[in-house]
């Protein structure tokens, strides 16, 4: 079987069945949506669902994570997490980013078919992260391309600048209604058999799929003022 | 396999440093393996202080190579190892949440127990690695750049009491502040036990605590904020009259107000509760002027002073490693693998 992680909005988790290199039925699914308990939740969730799909670890054959982007504490927690039980059970991990997978739901979904899709999710400080993709499938199965982005914007910048003819997806896309105009339909959190998906027709593919994360922004650092004076 | 034979490993991110260490236990004694460290302080050295975003990445970055490197070094497999314990705070959130999510995979990943266990203890628990088993009773003090505490321990995993702490700054702490005002690279500590070593202590700065009113409520708490105003506006002053600073006797009259703070209240305190044995750790304990005066004065009281040596006073794997495997030589049952990390951690907690 196949696991799959999304720590970039909700913490997510799903086993999937493997089915001769390709994705099968979703043995076990959790998902909580608690934000900044990412850290706290993984782990047992991982358990939980490895003991309702009556799997044993290692009966895991790959391990496949979202890579963002999101907010860091999070996000790090999924990315640590796949790479060192990756390492613990000695198979390999593949990192998609989360936003592809939105993409790739808003596809399987029909809620787009040939038109482009804007991703969009929240990436707080009254900020999105967007990307915009067209499919991309081949012999090895559906993908979507990445055509601009992704990004991290204000919502309105992300409409003029990314928008214009795409169909609109994300939970960042429902949250700022007044610029992002969500379609009817589309899928509002990252699902990771979805991932796992994208992870195996571009491994087919024979990409390369590195798990470093996509924080697009810089770490807040407040360097040093120059010392005041403690005596007037 | 018994809790008398274990091989345990430890993973430390509370700071700017990755640690992954291995601990054998063999026959009911812990031996270091392997203590693996990488350290981002340069990334933060031109910030003049830890930025925790920039030591998180830098700990994702680091995790997987470091343990890599540990398992290599020691010729262990993973599957080799029968327990994980993790630092589970005091420390800053978003480094002790790579670390705890790391070792909580490793514990689902390879079906072990995990331990989350108190960063501050493991300073003094290293000290077993080095010398060897602890007494029944003892005295710790733990001086880095974020702690400065005195406890009194009578069973390292299970039985610590917090005699005192700091109410301000931290003493690596108080001589990076006091660094930055002289004018020395960050972090300052080794500069200005530098120039200490080559000046004179000619200037009487305050001892914070001292006078006979604090003795009922912190006759074993620190305060190094005031020391550091007086050193401040002491520097002021010559400068407004434009007089040179004498550097070097600077920082010896402050290095010394620090140690002789430290010693005398954690002397005391030996005194008090009847201990006679001594275990210094934490970055600070590098100071060569605490470290002298330290020696010179438990000699005198006939108190036995252990120091690790400066490698295992700094933060690393090896002290979560020591403090994991005496957890598992009691035979502590696990924590859960939703424990949270606890920034404010408080020091009679030694395992969550
Ligand atoms: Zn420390």
């Amino acid at each position: 079987m196949l696991l799959a992680i999304d720590t970039s909005g909700d913490v997510a988790v799903s086993l999937l069945a493997l089915d001769d290199g390709r994705p099968g039925p979703v043995l076990a699914a959790r998902r909580a949506t608690e934000p900044r308990r990412h850290a706290e939740l993984l782990a047992p969730m991982i358990t939980e669902a490895l003991a309702e799909a009556g799997g044993r670890r290692h009966d895991v054959r790959a391990v496949v994570v979202g890579t963002g982007p999101a907010p860091y504490t999070g996000l790090r927690a999924g990315l640590v997490t796949a790479r060192v039980l990756a390492r613990a059970l000695g198979v390999p991990v593949h990192g998609v980013p989360s936003l592809d997978a939105l993409a790739a739901q808003a596809y399987a979904a029909g809620v787009a078919t040939e038109d482009d899709v804007l991703v969009v999710t929240d990436a707080r400080r009254r900020e999105v992260y967007a990307a915009r993709y067209r499919p991309a499938g081949q012999n090895e199965g559906p993908d979507v391309a990445a055509v601009a982005g992704p990004v991290v914007e204000r919502p309105a910048v992300v409409a003029a600048t990314l928008g214009a003819g795409a169909v609109a997806v994300g939970p960042g896309a429902l949250a700022h209604p007044d610029e992002l105009h969500a379609a009817p339909g589309a899928p509002v959190a990252v699902d990771p058999a979805a991932l796992a998906a994208l992870a195996l027709t571009r491994v087919a593919r024979g990409a390369d799929l590195p798990t470093e994360p996509l924080y697009l922004r810089r770490p807040d650092v407040t360097p040093a003022a120059a010392r005041k004076r403690v005596t007037a | 396999m018994t809790d008398r034979d274990a091989l345990v490993l430890g993973i430390e991110t509370s700071c700017d440093e990755t640690g992954v260490a291995l601990v054998r236990v063999a026959d009911g004694r812990p031996e270091l393996l392997v203590d693996a460290v990488a350290s981002s302080v340069d990334e933060h050295a031109r910030f003049g202080g830890i930025i925790p975003e920039v030591a998180s990445r830098a700990h994702l970055e680091a995790m997987l190579p470091t343990l890599d490197r540990a398992l290599d070094t020691a010729g262990v497999a993973l599957d080799d190892v029968t327990a994980i314990a993790v630092t589970a705070g005091p420390g800053l959130v978003g480094p002790l949440t790579v670390g705890a999510a790391a070792a909580k995979a490793l514990a689902v990943g390879l079906g072990r127990p995990l331990h989350g266990v108190n960063h501050v203890i493991g300073h003094v628990a290293v000290d077993e690695l080095v010398h060897g088993p602890f007494p029944e009773r003892f005295l710790a003090l733990v001086v880095s750049g974020g702690h400065s505490s005195l406890l009194l321990v009578n069973d390292i995993a299970t039985d610590v009491t917090e005699l005192g702490q700091t109410l301000d700054d931290a003493a690596g702490e108080a001589f990076d502040k006091v660094g930055r005002l002289l004018g020395l690279p960050y972090p300052g500590g080794p500069h200005i036990d530098r120039l200490a070593r080559e000046g004179r202590s000619t200037i009487r700065f305050p001892r914070g605590l001292t006078a006979a009113k604090d003795q009922a409520a912190h006759a074993y708490d620190f305060s190094f904020s005031g020391l550091k105003t007086a050193v401040a506006r002491w520097v002021e002053a010559r400068q407004d009259a434009g007089e040179e600073i004498p550097v070097p006797d600077v920082a010896a009259s402050f290095a010394e107000a620090v140690a002789d703070v430290l010693t005398a209240k954690t002397i005391a305190a030996c005194r008090r509760h009847g201990v006679d044995t001594l275990v210094i750790g934490g970055g600070f304990s590098a100071n060569s002027q605490l470290r002298e005066m330290a020696a010179a004065r438990c000699a005198e009281a006939g108190i036995t002073l252990r120091i690790p040596p400066i490698r295992f006073c700094t933060d690393n794997g090896a002290m979560i490693a020591a403090l994991g495997s005496a957890v598992v030589r009691r035979g502590l049952p696990p924590s859960p693998l939703d424990l949270a990390v606890d920034s404010s951690m408080p020091l009679t907690r030694v395992t969550v």
